[in-house]
């Protein structure tokens, strides 16, 4: 914006100019970019938006993975940048696949932990329905002998035993929860690997205790890092996260926890 | 029999056994009061021995902790040890070497009917099968293929090549995996690909005309010492085993050990890093070998590195492409490597649809990444395949 030359001193018009300027100055700048929605800024926006949701959903039967970007933009400011992405989605359970989209707006401030998430999702399932499903693998996992120790889900082969299938579909809950926290940026990419050390009780007033060791990947620097994990689950009531990590070499420990809706 | 099998069973008085490994005994010990524990520190420093608290492992009414310990089976006095020092414990294995004998014998009964059999590329495989395997494709095709050992690792295990070559000295085309010991599907993969070249020259014309005119070198398992450590020890491991005095932390990544762009972004100086760089380029003594044979061969005309999971296909160094290239592979470029996703590459590679998520890796095993199920191994074999052919051709036909 050019200001035009006048000639001589103060009038009302350069006043104003003055004024408008001061404005400016003060506001925080703003910048739009749009993203390539085969990129992996928006892929990695929507994931942290995604584990932010299944955690908040804490609905085992209903985990819901990315299927595929279909648009977004950045807003970058001065203190971090804010993506909006939309995004299709299905159900993580392969039998009887479902489909649907969501639509998020991220913020990532200053690379800090816990990215703010808006993010609204077409529902997979009826309420009626997810809630049944929900019920039976509270079921199933009551009713399941605890596996040995030792025992990694998936195993050394990456074989998945149906009999475990329950458990590590709650504990995506607690993981989701864990990787949505530790997504600083766009360039944090979190990968389970494995969960073991596994060990559930159920408490007097009947909610589900899952207490694991997480292997978690991350993909950048390649490190596996280690975490424990305690979930208190209930299909109808808030759960609750708590986690403990260890970064390989560095020693850093966290932790954190949260709670988590099942009225999703 | 497997520690968790162990478990199982019920505990007799106050300790029971486990197996750890065929040169020791193993003793689990829950101690019930603060003397029990003192008894047990010094036991520790008296005889050497290892002990390890079982984290998490049931409550006791004594501060929850079990220890275990391991004995020489050599020394006798392994009883009186912990009689003299009053701590119950009970023996439920006598003779663990007995046993693991037999479960060796089970193992190798196995693994030889297989090979007299036929070789199941549908399983993952450990080393030793493996050079097994590559033994028994030369004689297969004794014409075709051959092999070589180009080099050792760090603990001295052979890199085995195979050459498949239709004689002469051709220019060739260098193909490798399992550089990252937890990428199990490479080196399988890499098995299949071998037995796959080997069957279709002389049915296949592309494959027929390729190797007419090159020859092929495929190394299946770049770093022998990692892949044994992540079968043997931990699953997750990636680097090499390379130790170095006043370091606690052992292995280099192999894939940020050569010297192009060294020390660049994405690698680490931290030895304790999953992607340290190493000390110097070429330090590793898996990618100097690697590299010496490259060089004296002196016509090698693309060089392949297999990944997984990240399901990355590194593209040569030294490999021209021109910039009217086909449009397949137009993601290829000069003399710099070029990393991409398999799932996108290929794709334009073959111009097929490659069905899976590049982001989750491989939906099926629910998780994503390395830990790729067992019946994975065949369809990404014959996927990487595709893409590979259609590599290989393009060298073929566009020799510089």
């Amino acid at each position: 914006m050019l200001a035009r030359r006048r000639p001589a001193g103060p009038g009302p018009t350069a006043l104003l100019l003055v004024a408008l300027l001061a404005a400016e100055a003060r506001a925080s700048w703003l910048i739009r970019r749009p993203l390539s929605p085969s990129g992996p800024e928006l892929r990695q926006a929507a994931r942290a938006a995604l584990h932010f949701f299944n955690y908040r959903a804490a609905s085992p039967s209903t985990v819901r993975v990315l299927k595929e970007v279909l648009n977004g933009t950045a807003l970058i400011r001065e203190e971090g940048e804010n993506i909006k992405v939309a995004f299709s989605i299905e159900s993580y359970r392969t039998e009887n696949s479902q489909l649907g989209t969501c639509s998020a707006l991220v913020g990532f401030k200053d690379h800090k932990s816990r990215p703010t998430v808006n993010i609204s999702c077409t529902p997979l399932l009826d309420q009626k329905e997810r809630k049944k499903e929900d019920y039976k693998l509270y079921k199933q996992i009551k009713q399941l002998e605890t596996p040995p120790f030792e025992t990694t889900i998936p195993g050394k082969l990456g074989d998945m035993d149906p009999s475990l299938q329950p458990l590590w579909e709650l504990a995506m809950i607690g993981n989701s929860f864990l990787m949505w926290e530790k997504t600083t940026s766009t360039s944090s990419y979190y990968y389970v690997q494995q969960i073991t050390n596994i060990k559930k009780w159920i408490r007097p007033d009947d909610f589900i205790i899952l207490h694991y060791r997480l292997l978690l990947h991350e993909f950048r620097t390649q490190e596996i890092i280690s975490c424990h994990l305690h979930l208190v689950w209930h299909p109808e009531k808030p759960s609750k996260t708590q986690y403990h990590c260890q970064d390989s070499g560095t020693q850093e420990n966290g932790s954190g926890n949260s709670e988590g809706s099942g009225f999703l | 029999m497997t520690r968790e099998s162990l478990h199982k069973k019920q505990y007799v008085s106050k300790a029971s056994f486990g197996v750890l490994s065929f040169q020791t005994q193993v003793f689990e010990i829950t101690p019930k009061n603060e003397e029990e524990v003192t008894n047990l520190r010094q036991l520790e420093r008296e005889a050497h021995l290892q002990v390890f608290i079982l984290v998490g492992s049931i409550p006791s009414p004594f501060q929850g902790r079990r220890y275990m310990f391991e004995f020489p089976l050599q020394s006798t006095g392994s009883q009186s040890f912990l009689g003299s020092h009053e701590i119950p414990y009970s023996i439920m294995i006598e003779d663990v070497q007995t046993l693991l004998d037999k479960e060796n014998e089970e193992i190798l009964f196995h693994r030889t009917r297989e090979i007299k059999g036929n070789f199941n590329f549908g399983n993952y495989h450990n080393l030793e099968e493996i050079f097994q395997q590559m033994d028994h494709l030369v004689e297969q095709y004794p014409n075709l293929v051959s092999k070589l050992q180009i080099g050792h690792s760090f603990e001295n295990r052979p890199m085995n090549v195979l050459k498949f070559s239709t004689g002469g000295k051709k220019p060739a085309i260098w193909l490798d995996a399992g550089i990252h010991a937890r990428e199990w599907v490479t080196q399988a993969t890499a098995l299949w690909t071998a037995n796959k070249i080997a069957s279709d020259y002389g049915k296949d014309p592309s494959i027929t005309s390729l190797l007419d005119a090159m020859d092929i070198f495929l190394l299946p398992v770049t770093n022998p010492d990692g892949y044994v450590f992540s079968w043997i020890k931990n699953r997750m491991w990636r680097k090499t085993r390379s130790k170095v005095s006043g370091s606690i932390c052992v292995g280099v990544d192999p894939n940020r050990n050569w010297d192009a762009g060294f020390g660049g972004p994405g690698a680490s100086d931290n030895r304790c890093s999953d992607s340290y760089h190493g000390p110097s380029a070429n330090s590793e003594v898996e990618v100097k070998s690697i590299v010496d044979f490259i060089k004296s061969h002196g016509n090698i005309k693309a060089f392949i590195i297999l990944h997984s999971y990240s399901q990355l296909l590194m593209f040569p160094y030294g490999y021209k492409l021109a910039q009217k290239a086909s449009e397949n592979l137009t993601s290829l470029y000069g003399t710099k490597y070029k990393v991409g996703p398999i799932c996108s590459v290929i794709y334009q590679a073959s111009g097929g649809r490659i069905d899976w998520s590049c982001d989750y890796g491989i939906k099926y095993s629910g998780c994503c990444g390395f830990l790729l199920p067992a019946s994975q191994i065949l369809p990404t074999a014959e996927e990487t395949w595709l893409g590979l052919k259609t590599i290989m051709e393009y060298v073929r036909d566009h020799p510089y």
